[in-house]
This record gives structure tokens, sequence and C-alpha cells, in this order.
């Protein structure tokens, strides 16, 4: 009975809520409360169309990694709506958000879909080169999760001037102090989880970094289409000539991240120190 | 079940950071702000306190907008028209962000503009001038001689200068980060403090002098101005007689015209000989008021020269002030951050070449009978790198050039050897 009366009052606030989601706002104040105050409707309305889309393009599959992807890309629409919404007043913003979800589902890939990318190392790797994209502390950090390397290492195998390389030394501080935490808890990886991460790293050294190489190339080809058009891959001699000649920071910085094979083609031009062998990934776990 | 248990602590989580959203930035002050542009990173604004500027441009709609920190917050943005302008301005703390999206038929382009938040300085000096043009404007115009505003303005600004000198002193000695920095700074400090006092007092003193100056000056042209009253009075009470003489004469005409032959036998001499004499006031009537005339001019040239003079004075004064009011080491240091921002604002390209030091790709046709050689030259020249070959078109990557991508294609379109030019093949 008490469940009942439970379930009619949740739906009713619900049903309310909707009905103000529908209705005009005018101001972008007014916006940011009305929506403060439907987060977990929204949230669900957007995991709910994520499920659809899966569903519909046959990637669905009734378990909860499924469901933690379908949240997280919930979620991910809903921080942009939060954020671009208000400036597209006056708005109904259901029918906005609605429209909003819709056009990320129109785009070929709209997110980074693959089996093995639901399991806990390849959440790990897909959430932590999203992030790459959109953070540069992440960024910076992904050489150091992919090769171990510190603030140190990285300007000098990037070949980086004095000012860039105290961003890094900043990159890697900011990334230590809250950036890691915060990816993933995004992740939704849980602390049994990374413990099992660790503990694979440990005892299967070989094979999981083999595992991780195979699913971090996923990754990264997907998410390197978020890099500008004009970052395509390059020969060794083209990257030797940007290194020699001192141009494309930001080039290099988020290329080699972003992809192995140019690492190991720009290997060693940066720095005359660096050693002969080519970097192979050592995958890090902890920041 | 302990999977949903999970799900729902997943859930939960991903709210909770969605509700605390705004304050889980650790964006530094001079940390810069990445610009993306339909979810592409586009360059970055630097936030260091500066006015900053980046422009895009692309062939392709600009969709979306996003500002985020450098550990990837999403601190605001817009959703762009399909075609037409849209601006907004973004708030971060007490910085702005101006973004303004346009889209057109040959493609989107976006501006981005950081405005840090006025400083200290800033603030009080546009308050105090508002409160000073306020103050200003309510003065009735007729009610206020130009000499007296005048007085009122120097006074004003000199008022301005004592204060800014004095906030400044005690924002020096009750500035605790100076204290606590370091004392030999502080030291420093006040030994350049009373130095500058003393500058600044005998700046103050020269002011006041010349101010008083300026005053003994206004109160002599009012004095002229008096006397040109004067001498317009005395110059039309003269028309009014010469006018009034004219009467006269023509009232005698009338008469003698009116009267009997006779009479007009008898009396014609009588008229001709009063003629004579009211010619004569009248040519001396006209004498005087020709070197009244003559006298004005004079005393016209003399009040001008007079005006001058006092004008320049009065400039002098003003720029005295200024200089003295500037004396002050926070103007110094505001109008370095001034000269920086207009180093910083001017040109768009500078700012690309410091926040993205990218290569330039353009694609070009070179015209026919073009050799090889010549074309290696020219790429020489460019200080630029040769791509692929597609359809007859060379990919060419250059430095960034110093001009916009559209100024500098038109530019190496009237090249001898170059066909056509453009950015994407």
């Amino acid at each position: 009975m008490q469940n009942t009366l439970r379930t009619s009052h949740i739906i009713a606030d619900r049903t309310s809520t909707v009905s103000r989601l529908e209705e005009v706002v005018s101001t972008s104040d007014e916006f940011d409360q009305v929506v403060a105050q439907a987060l977990p409707l929204l949230l669900d309305r957007a995991a709910g169309y994520t499920k659809r889309f899966l569903r519909e393009t046959g990637q669905w599959n009734d378990d909860i990694e499924h469901e933690k992807f379908a949240l997280r890309w919930g979620a991910e629409y809903l921080e942009r709506f939060l954020v671009c919404g208000r400036t597209e007043v006056p708005c109904r913003p259901l029918f906005l958000f609605d429209s909003l979800v819709a056009k990320q589902h129109s785009k070929p890939e709209p997110f980074c879909y693959h089996p093995d990318l639901l399991k806990p190392l390849g959440r790990f790797l897909d959430g932590l080169v999203a992030r790459a994209v959109v953070s540069r502390d992440a960024l910076i950090a992904l050489y150091h999760h992919s090769y171990g390397w510190g603030a140190g290492d990285v300007i000098a195998v990037t070949g980086l001037n004095g000012l860039e390389s105290q961003r890094i030394y900043k990159n890697f501080r900011r990334w230590r102090e809250s950036g890691w935490q915060r990816t993933i808890d995004e992740m939704g990886l849980t602390k049994t989880e990374l413990a099992e991460l660790e503990n694979q790293r440990q005892r299967h050294r070989q094979r999981f970094n083999t595992e991780a190489e195979r699913l971090i190339r996923v990754a990264q080809g997907h998410y390197r289409k978020s890099e500008p058009d004009h970052y395509p891959c390059l020969s060794r001699s083209q990257w030797g000539e940007m290194f020699s000649q001192g141009y494309g920071c930001d080039y290099r910085i988020w290329h080699l991240a972003l992809c192995l094979d140019c690492m190991q083609a720009a290997w060693g031009l940066g720095s005359s120190e660096s050693s002969v062998e080519k970097p192979r990934l050592e995958l890090q776990v902890r920041p | 079940m302990v999977q949903e248990e999970d799900l729902e602590l997943y859930r939960s989580q991903l709210l909770d950071s969605m509700s605390e959203r705004p304050s889980r930035s650790v964006r530094g002050p001079s940390d810069p702000i990445q610009v993306y542009v339909n979810e592409r990173r586009v360059g970055e604004l630097k936030g260091a306190e500066i006015e900053a500027t980046l422009h895009v441009h692309g062939v392709d709609h600009v969709e979306t907008v996003q500002l985020r920190t450098e550990d990837g917050q999403l601190l605001g943005g817009l959703v762009a028209p399909e075609s037409g302008f849209r601006t907004t301005r973004v708030q971060l703390s007490a910085d702005t962000v101006e973004l303004c999206v346009q889209n057109t038929v040959q493609g989107g382009s976006l501006s981005a503009v950081f405005i840090p938040a006025p400083s200290f300085w800033n603030r009080a000096w546009t308050i105090l001038a508002n409160v000073a043009d306020r103050w200003m404007v309510r003065r009735p115009e007729s009610t206020m001689a130009y000499g007296v505003r005048a007085v009122v303005f120097t006074q004003a600004l000199l008022a301005v200068a004592v204060v800014g000198l004095a906030a400044d002193r005690v924002m020096i000695w009750i500035a605790p980060e100076h204290t606590v920095t370091s004392t030999v700074r502080t030291e420093a400090l006040r030994t350049a403090s009373v130095a500058e006092i003393g500058q600044l007092s005998k700046q103050l003193g020269e002011l006041r002098a010349m101010q008083t100056k300026v005053g003994e000056a206004l109160q002599s042209q009012e004095k002229g101005m008096t006397l040109l009253h004067q001498t317009m009075a005395r110059l039309s009470s003269t028309q009014e007689s010469v006018a009034s003489s004219v009467v006269m004469v023509k009232e005698e005409m009338e008469k003698r015209q009116e009267g009997s032959e006779s009479e007009i036998d008898r009396s014609v001499q009588i008229p001709v000989g009063r003629g004579g004499v009211d010619q004569e006031q009248f040519e001396t009537a006209i004498h005087g008021l020709a070197a009244d005339n003559d006298r004005l001019s004079k005393q016209i040239a003399g009040l001008e020269e007079h005006n001058r003079t006092v004008t320049a004075k009065l400039q002098m004064a003003i720029a005295h002030v200024a200089k003295a009011v500037e004396q002050s080491p926070e103007r110094v240091v505001a109008r370095e951050i001034d000269m920086a921002r207009k180093h910083q604002r001017s040109p768009v390209a500078d700012n690309r070449q410091g926040t993205q030091a990218q290569p330039f790709l353009f694609w070009v046709t070179f015209s026919e009978g073009t050799t090889q050689e010549s074309i290696d030259q020219w790429v020489n020249e460019m200080k630029g790198h040769k791509g692929a070959i597609n359809e007859g078109w060379q990919e060419v990557q250059i430095l960034p050039p110093p001009v916009p991508p559209d100024l500098f294609l038109e530019q190496i379109k009237g090249e001898k050897i170059i066909k056509e030019a453009r950015l994407n093949h």
C-alpha cells in the first residue's frame, strides 16, 4: 500500500516536472532554475534515448556495462545542455533537450562504441582518451598512463620550450590532485575494478599491455577525429622538420598523445638524450 | 541486486557532479581557456589579466562553441544559428568571454574575446571620471562662463590627483602582501615613496602657481570682454545717431518740397545750409564709426591672441595634472598593462602564432609553363614545404602568415606563377 502511494507520488512529481519543462522559459536564470530541478529526469531521458539508439543500431545488450555506457553519454549530453541551453532562451527546455540529443545521435559516430570498451580495461582507456579530447590535463596525463613518463620526459619527447614546460608541470599536478579521480568517477569504475586492473597489470604485464594497446588504438582512432583537421599523421621526416624548426607545438602535444604510431615515428626527435629503444605501451592505472 | 546498486550509485554520482558543476572548476587566473568549435579544439584564449582574441574561420558551419578549462570543465558555450549572427557573453567569475558566431553560405566564423576583470585603479578612475562628468553636466551652460568651468575642471583634476595620491599611499601602507612578501621590498617602496612625495609636492606647487596664473589670465580676459561690450554699446549708439540724422535729412527734404515756390526760392539757401551742416555731421559720424571699427578690430585681435595664450596655459596645466596623477606606481603599471593590452589586441595573426603555432596549409595551382624549378624556388621563398598533389592542386605548408588567410591567399594569387590558390582542395 505504502509502495503504491510512493510510486503514485513519484509519478505525479515527474508529470509536474515534465509539464514545467514543456513551458516557455524567458531568461537564462529561469532556465537554470527549471533545469536544476529536473536533472534526474533529464539524465534518465538522455540515457533512455541513448539506449534506444544502441538498440536500433544493434549494439545493445541487457547488462550493467551497457546501462553505464548509456548513463555516461546521457550525462555528457546533459552537461552540454546545461551550458549551451541557457543561450537559447526563450525556449521550451524539454524540446530543446530532445533536439540536442537527437542532433548528437544523427551524427555518423556519436560515440566510441566497441563491446570490449565496455569492460573495465576498455572503460578505463575509453574514458581516459575521451577526457583527453576535452582536457589538456588529461591529454598530458595520457603520456604518463600510456608510457609511464613524467613531466620531464614529456617535455623532452615533445621538444617543448620553457614556457610550455611550465604548463606541463601544472597539467601533471592538476591531474594528480583532482583530474584523475574525476575521470574515474565519470567512467563509473569502482574501487574493486581499479584494484583488479592493478592486479592484472602486475601479474600478467605483457598480456595486459598487449590487450591495452589493442583497445587504446580503437579509442585513439575514434577520438583523434576531434583534433583539428590539419593535424594528420606525418612521416618521420615531416616530424623531423617540425621539431628542428620549432613550430607546431600544439600539433606535437595533441597528436603524439593520441597516436601510438606517430609517437614511434617521431621518437628521438625531441631530445637527443632519449633512449634508442622505441616506446611501447606500458599502461599505468594510477596517476 | 549488487549490479543495480552499483548502477544507482553511478547515477547518483553523475547527478551530484552535475549539480556541483560550477564550483568544480580549478581554473587559475592565468590559465588559458580552451576553445572548441563543433567539439573540436581550435585554439585557446590566454586568460592572464590581459585582453585576448581568437578568430576562427572555416568552410564548415559552426554548430556549437564550447569554452573549457585545462581540466576539461565546460565553462560556457553557445549553439550557433544555421545562418546569421549570434553573440553571447560568458561570465567566468569576474572575467568575461564574448563569443560571436556567424554562419554564411561560405562557411562559419567565430570570434572569441577574453575581457579580464578591470583592476582596482581602473574602476576607481572610471568612477571618479563619471562623477566629475555628471557634476559638470548638471551645471546649466548659460549660468557658467567658460572660464569658470575651466577653473572648476582644473580644480576637480587637482582634487582627483590629491585623492589618488592619498589613496595610493594608504594602499601601499596597508597592503598586507607588501609586508608579507618581502621586507626589503617594503623598505625600498617606502624610500621611493618619500622621494616621490617630494617630487609630487613640488609638482603640485607648480600646478597651484599655474592655476593662479590661469585664474589671472581668465580675469583679464573677462575685463577685455567687458571693454568689448562697452565698445559695442558705443558703436551701436553712434549708429543710432547716424540713422536718426539720415531720417532728419529726409524729413527736411520732404518739407522743402511741400513749401511754396517763393518760399522755396527763399528758403533753398537755408536747407542747403542745413544740409551742408548735416552732411558734415554725417561725415564726422562716419569717420568716428570707422575709427571705432578699427579700434574694435584691434581689440578683438588682441583678445583672440590673449585667448590663445590662455588656452595654451590651460592645456599645459591639464597636462601637468595628468602627469602628476600618472606619476604614481599603479598608474605606471596600469599604463603598461594598457600598452600590453593594445599589443595583445592588435594583430589576430600574432595571437594565433602565440597560441597555436601550427602550420598553415593551403592549395595552389600554377600557371601553365611554370617549371618545377620555379615552383621549388617559390616554395623555398615562402619557407614552406610541398605536400600532396591532387588533381593538379599542390598542397603547400608554411608557417602561419602574419595576415588573415583570405588576405594571404589574395596576396599570393597576385604572384606570376600562381594560377589559383585556396584553403581546401
